[in-house]
């Protein structure tokens, strides 16, 4: 049996297979995203093993101030979204069908159910501020918006969390949004996306 | 043949390698590219290109900057272009406009010779008696209005928007525009340099600034090159900035496209709109400003024919003599309102060439030529006093008069930021104060007039927007500049008329004078009264003028009189640009494509689609049958993914729930479910959900599909104040849910797999439990909201179409039918349960919908507490009830009223018929003495039908709720 | 459009913004007159000044304090809410305890 696991975005990419040095998006809805909050949730992911993974990497502990970023080992990502919210995000690990969380984690520190909550889209591509511009009021150049860093904002009037980070090598918008909205988004990327890929 | 035109140096923006051709008014026109409309009809000694708005009078261009309505046309795809804005390159065929006949005979110009009959005014106080006569005038003068013809036929084009950001946004790219914008480019800026034009430079491309013409081109050169070449400059030209906004935030235009600048600071070098002169006839195709006949020259190298009067209220209009000179174009007369040009050289510069120079005298009237559609004469007076004139000196024959009475500062953007304009009676001019934070102006805009004086001036600017954005940069220069260019009084009024004020609205000196005569003295109710300044040119050419004579109309200073406050857009702009790409964010559930592959009929529910019912929609109402009758008698299941979600979390959730709603929930026991209502803090019901305790610290609750936001939304902002210890998660979008309805349920699930106890004992009504179904970890509860066993299960939502798949094959030896909205609000409705926002409004309270039941009145606290009590313990004004008909009756629709001895008491609110009890049913607000069932009712329906409709006892269907508990 | 700054987000156009109502202390329940219940439900005093608003940054569900000057339109400063509400509230009234 198959995980039973289906991505909020189904329909098709416009741009196919093509190749073109422009903007590539991907759904990364079926990877992998954990997350806790609460009063207690920065002191708690501190004392959980990714403490113990940073210090031997020899990496300090992640302070991380809202609205950044860091990247862990094993091609992992937290994500701080206040002072009390921090997703891990896996985007090269397969989510799984696994049960609903019940209860806390520790006192004051709650999962989030952000794997079925948002989906997960990664827009790549060197103009992919410029192409944002499009659909954000953010200026996300890299100058204002270095990796690392991530801004809760709307793109096409929808909710959207973009996180600037490495993947593969590369460095990519991370956009979640409301995984109901994951086709609307979908296609007013690849619409926004147009202009920039086409073949000349 | 291609038309002849100038050599080098004018015509720099045509390429005479590349002819183009386009049609107006059904003739051939040739031109070049680089040509707009306007310079390509006048390179072909065409001047007249549509009909003024009232009295039809033929028109031409005027300002040739895009500033005024006398060449509005029409293209094959759209009506009120601009003549000159429009490259003559791909245009098809393009005509005139506001004509009835042809361009050149318009019937309609019979207004002309009428006008005297139509003052200022005229429509408001004629047409209103006797009464009903405007039936009749309605439909001539709807006939003879508008402009324009709009092409329904034209695909609507691709148009977008697209946010710039930059340090310092440059509106004008004229010699204060460039200077400004490599000054802040230097000193460590992000620049964005806007301009309407196609090249860089301003008045630098057409404006000699000198008598000797050394300085314009190589300054030109220099800046506009340095400008491209530099890194930190991004340049839009071709563009328009319609308005100033908050925080430094400028719709920008460009073709299809428009960009939303966010800039930190902002310098205005927008220039300034060169003045007519105000005499008779002065709107003659063939009238025109000096900076027009510049551009022709300069832009297009047109060089119009026959002979040319330049009429002159400043040293300015000298140079352009000057200028049409070296272009051979013979300069009949140089006519200066003022005794002698501030620069004594021009005087003998005139005599050089030979070239008469009229001073202390004015253009009086002009005269057409045989056509009468085109200029041919004009007459020159000397000046006795302010406004008046001696006999005649001359009569000059003359194809072209270019005029230049001043400047008006484009003050626009500056007064979008709350600046405000001062009149200097020493300069006669206008000059703009009172900017907002952070926006900075320079050259023309700013009255400063002089070359030197312009370039220092845009550097300062540069140097302004470096301190505003705290980066370092040297000193102001210090910019000084005497020149007078507005003459005082550039206004001759004709003892017959016709002296254009306002072209856009063909008002005269007189309709000005006559607004304030007749009491409108304030400037804002003249320009209300008398339509000045409302036409496409907002005031450009009309507002100094204006201002002018009302100031002398009401013995006040021109700055005490002032001009009418400018709105965006400064210029006219699409629709089609201004709406962009439509965004409109549907929400879809996990099941979203299960739906459609079964034929659903999907409607909008919110931001929502869900399906209304799964079939063709002219079987609909056997669809909501056969689906209803599926729940009622075996199975069904309907996707409820849409219902919001809230988690509770935390030691203090227990209370908080007990504050946030109005029934008790400190003792709900875990694993069961409670009715949760909202009440706002009038009192007022404003959602309601079903909420289930999963742990003693953990509750889940839902929400009405589009109350959902609200209520979360709400309720953080109630624990921002009460600092209770819990968690508040927002999980709407994190669990789809499905629904399970009907005698067959249990089966379904059974079949399915599930391992939970599903017996009654086990899984009672109103239980909440956890565990898996078909493999799939999922809440369920057992809720009765269609009134049959059932049970609500909520997935997360990446496993919810696996779900839906796994129930429907399940369900399949049991007939399982997906139903949808309608079925489920009949189903509903026959149970007699409510939908808040249907079946409530903004004032409904608990005790006018029977759910007194749900208050606890026990508790210290909940939000709306105090007003329920307030509003309770006042006598009940309606109340909501159910009533009967039978079928055969006119069925009430929601909305209907419900009448009282005439009186409306109430409305309906919900209303369907009921196939399982072969009756209409529905609910409505209604007196409070008409509630007993039993009683009637009187309910107005479709086309005033008045029906009687006895109450009934609630539920309508299985009154003692034995199917849902099973 | 103008631009708001968000305690958590930093500065952002304010059609991300929600706008929340004056803050209002809510008098007790069980003590005021109707009349000073109806005040605080229904009435603002609207008077030129500074008022303390409730404003929401939509994208991220926050709420904080604005104070701005209603006639300026100048937002002088934002603020987390637990600036004002540092306490916890209950409400207890000695009777009628469920």
């Amino acid at each position: 049996m198959t995980t039973g696991l289906v991505s909020p975005k189904r329909c098709a990419d416009s741009h196919g297979d093509r190749h073109n040095d422009g903007l590539k998006l991907h759904d990364l809805s079926l990877a992998t995203r954990s997350g806790v909050r609460g009063v207690k949730a920065s002191e708690w992911l501190i004392a959980q093993s990714l403490h113990q993974e940073l210090k031997t990497h020899e990496l300090q502990p992640p302070e991380l101030q809202p609205n950044t970023l860091v990247e862990l080992p094993g091609s992992r990502l937290l994500m701080a979204l206040s002072t009390r919210e921090f997703w891990l995000l896996e985007p090269e690990t397969e989510a799984q069908a696994s049960p609903i969380p019940s209860g806390h984690c520790a006192p004051g520190v709650w999962p989030l159910y952000n794997q079925n909550s948002h989906a997960w889209l990664v827009l790549s591509g060197e103009p992919r501020a410029e192409m944002m511009a499009k659909l954000c009021g953010v200026d996300l150049r890299i100058e204002a918006f270095p990796v690392g860093t991530v801004a809760q904002t709307q793109m096409a009037l929808a909710s959207v969390v973009i996180a600037h980070h490495l993947w593969r090598d590369e460095a990519v918008f991370s956009l979640f949004v409301d995984q109901s909205l994951a086709d609307f988004a979908w296609e007013a990327l690849q619409d926004a996306m147009e202009e920039f890929n086409s073949v000349q | 043949m291609t038309p002849p035109r100038l050599e080098h140096p004018f015509g720099q923006l045509i390429d005479r390698d590349a002819p183009v051709t386009f049609e107006f008014e059904g003739e051939t026109v040739q031109g070049y590219e680089g040509d707009n409309v306007a310079s390509a009809l006048i390179g072909q000694g065409r001047w007249l290109i549509s009909r003024s708005f009232k009295y039809h009078r033929p028109r031409g261009p005027l300002s040739l900057a895009g500033h005024d309505a006398n060449t509005l046309i029409q293209t094959p795809t759209a009506a009120n272009r601009l003549a000159e804005d429009l490259p003559a390159l791909e245009q098809g065929a393009v005509s005139g406009q506001n004509y009835w006949g042809s361009l050149k005979t318009d019937y309609y110009a019979v207004l002309d010779r009428l006008g005297r009959f139509m003052p200022v005014g005229f429509y408001y106080r004629a047409f209103f008696k006797p009464r009903g006569v405007w039936r009749f005038w309605e439909k001539v003068i709807r006939n003879a209005a508008g402009l324009g013809v709009a092409n329904l036929e034209v695909a609507p084009r691709y148009t977008d928007k697209q946010y710039l950001f930059c340090d310092v946004a440059i509106i004008g790219a004229g010699p204060a525009g460039l200077n400004a914008a490599l000054t802040a480019a230097a000193g460590g800026a992000e620049v964005l340099l806007i301009d309407e034009q196609v090249r860089l430079g301003g008045a630098l491309t057409y404006h000699r600034f000198t008598l000797e013409d050394d300085i314009r081109a190589q300054t030109l050169e220099a800046l506009s090159n340095a400008v491209a070449n530099h890194d930190k400059i991004r340049v839009l030209t071709d563009a328009t900035c319609n308005a100033w906004f908050s925080d430094h935030y400028l719709p920008v235009f460009q073709g299809d496209r428009l960009y939303k600048v966010r800039a930190t600071t902002c310098v205005l070098a927008t220039g300034s709109s060169e003045q007519p002169v105000v005499f008779r006839n002065n709107d003659l195709p063939g009238v025109i400003l000096c900076s027009a006949l510049e551009r022709l020259l300069m832009h297009h190298g047109v060089c119009p024919g026959g002979s040319a009067v330049i009429l002159a209220g400043n040293d300015n209009a000298y140079l352009t003599a000057i200028t049409a000179t070296e272009a051979g174009l013979p300069i009949a007369a140089v006519v200066d309102l003022r005794p002698a040009p501030d620069d004594p050289t021009l005087i003998a510069a005139l005599n050089e060439r030979s070239i008469a120079l009229y001073p202390n005298a004015t253009v009086y009237e002009a005269h057409s030529d045989k056509s009468g559609l085109q200029l041919g004469a004009v007459t020159i007076h000397s000046i006795k006093s302010q406004g008046h004139v001696d006999a005649p000196i001359l009569r000059v024959e003359c194809q072209l008069l270019a005029m230049s009475a001043g400047y008006m500062p484009a003050y626009q953007l500056a007064c979008h930021g709350g600046a405000k304009l001062a009149y200097h009676d020493d300069k006669s001019e206008f000059t703009l104060t009172q900017l907002p934070a952070g926006m900075l102006i320079a050259g023309s805009v700013n009255s400063v007039h002089n070359f030197n004086a312009v370039c220092a001036d845009g550097r300062n600017a540069g140097r302004g927007a470096l301190r505003a954005l705290s980066l370092q940069t040297d000193s102001d220069e210090t910019v000084y500049c005497e020149d007078k260019v507005n003459h005082p009084w550039p206004i001759f009024k004709h003892p017959k008329g016709r002296e254009f004020v306002d072209f856009d609205e063909d008002l005269q000196i007189k309709d000005i004078i006559n607004s304030a005569r007749l009491g409108y003295r304030d400037i804002q109710l003249v320009k209300r009264y008398s339509t000045v300044g409302m036409g496409p040119s907002q005031g450009r050419h009309s507002a100094l003028t204006t201002a002018r004579l009302i100031a002398n109309a009401t013995e006040r200073t021109v700055t005490e009189t002032g001009v009418t406050t400018a709105r965006p857009p400064v210029k006219p702009e699409s629709l089609g640009v201004l709406a962009g790409r439509r965004f409109h964010p549907i929400r879809k559930t996990p099941m979203d494509e299960r739906h459609r592959s079964l034929g659903a009929h999907m409607i909008p529910a919110g931001s929502w689609r869900r399906p209304a019912f799964y079939g063709e929609p002219q079987n609909r109402a056997a669809c909501i049958a056969a689906e209803a009758q599926a729940v009622r008698t075996g199975v069904g299941m309907i996707d409820v993914s849409t219902l919001g979600g809230i988690e509770l979390r935390g030691p203090d959730a227990a209370e908080f729930m007990n504050r946030v709603y109005t029934y008790g929930f400190l003792k709900q026991p875990v694993g069961k479910t409670r009715y949760a209502v909202l009440t706002n803090e009038q009192g007022v019901i404003i959602d309601d959900g079903v909420a289930a305790r999963l742990a003693d610290d953990h509750f889940y609750v839902t929400a009405t599909t589009t109350g959902a936001a609200q209520v979360y939304s709400e309720m953080l902002r109630w624990n921002a104040q009460w600092r209770l210890d819990l968690d508040i998660a927002q999980v709407t979008s994190a669990f789809s849910a499905i629904n399970v309805a009907g005698p067959f349920s249990r089966d379904v699930l059974e079949q399915a797999g599930c391992d939970i106890d599903l017996s009654a004992q086990g899984f009672p009504y109103l239980a909440c439990r956890e565990g898996l179904v078909a493999g799939i970890p999922a809440r369920l509860m057992r809720v009765g909201f269609v009134g049959e066993l059932g049970f609500e299960l909520h997935v997360p939502s990446l496993l919810a179409q696996s779900l839906w798949d796994r129930l429907m094959s399940a369900g399949e030896p049991f007939n399982i039918k997906p139903f949808g909205v309608e079925a489920q609000r009949l189903l509903r409705l026959e149970k007699g349960h409510i939908i808040i926002g249907q079946d409530t409004d903004g004032m409904s309270h608990p005790g006018e919908i029977g759910l007194t039941w749900a208050i606890n009145r026990k508790k210290p606290f909940f939000v709306g507490r105090r007003s329920v009590d307030i509003l309770m313990s006042q006598p009940l004004k309606r109340q909501l009830v159910g009533f009967t008909l039978s079928p055969a009756a006119p069925k009430p629709e929601e909305g209907h009223l419900v009448l009282r001895d005439g009186d409306i008491v109430g409305t309906v609110t919900s209303c369907e018929y009921s196939p399982t009890l072969d009756k209409i049913i529905g609910l409505a607000y209604v007196h409070p003495a008409d509630t007993q069932p039993g009683s009637q009712v009187t309910i107005r329906t479709a086309q005033g039908v008045c029906v009687q409709a006895p109450i009934a006892t609630l539920p309508f269907y299985d009154p003692d709720t034995t199917r849902q508990q099973l | 459009m103008k631009i708001m700054h968000c305690p958590l987000n930093g500065p952002r156009n304010i059609s991300e913004f929600a706008y929340g109502g004056q803050v209002e202390v809510m008098p007790d329940p069980h003590q005021c007159s109707d009349k000073d219940w109806a005040s605080y439900v229904f009435y603002e005093k609207n008077a030129i000044g500074v008022v303390k608003e409730w404003w929401q940054h939509s994208p991220s569900s926050y709420w904080f304090i604005a104070e701005r000057h209603n006639a300026s339109d100048d937002i002088l400063r934002t603020y987390d809410p637990s600036e004002l509400f540092s306490e916890r509230v209950d409400f207890t009234t000695g009777e009628n305890e469920p």
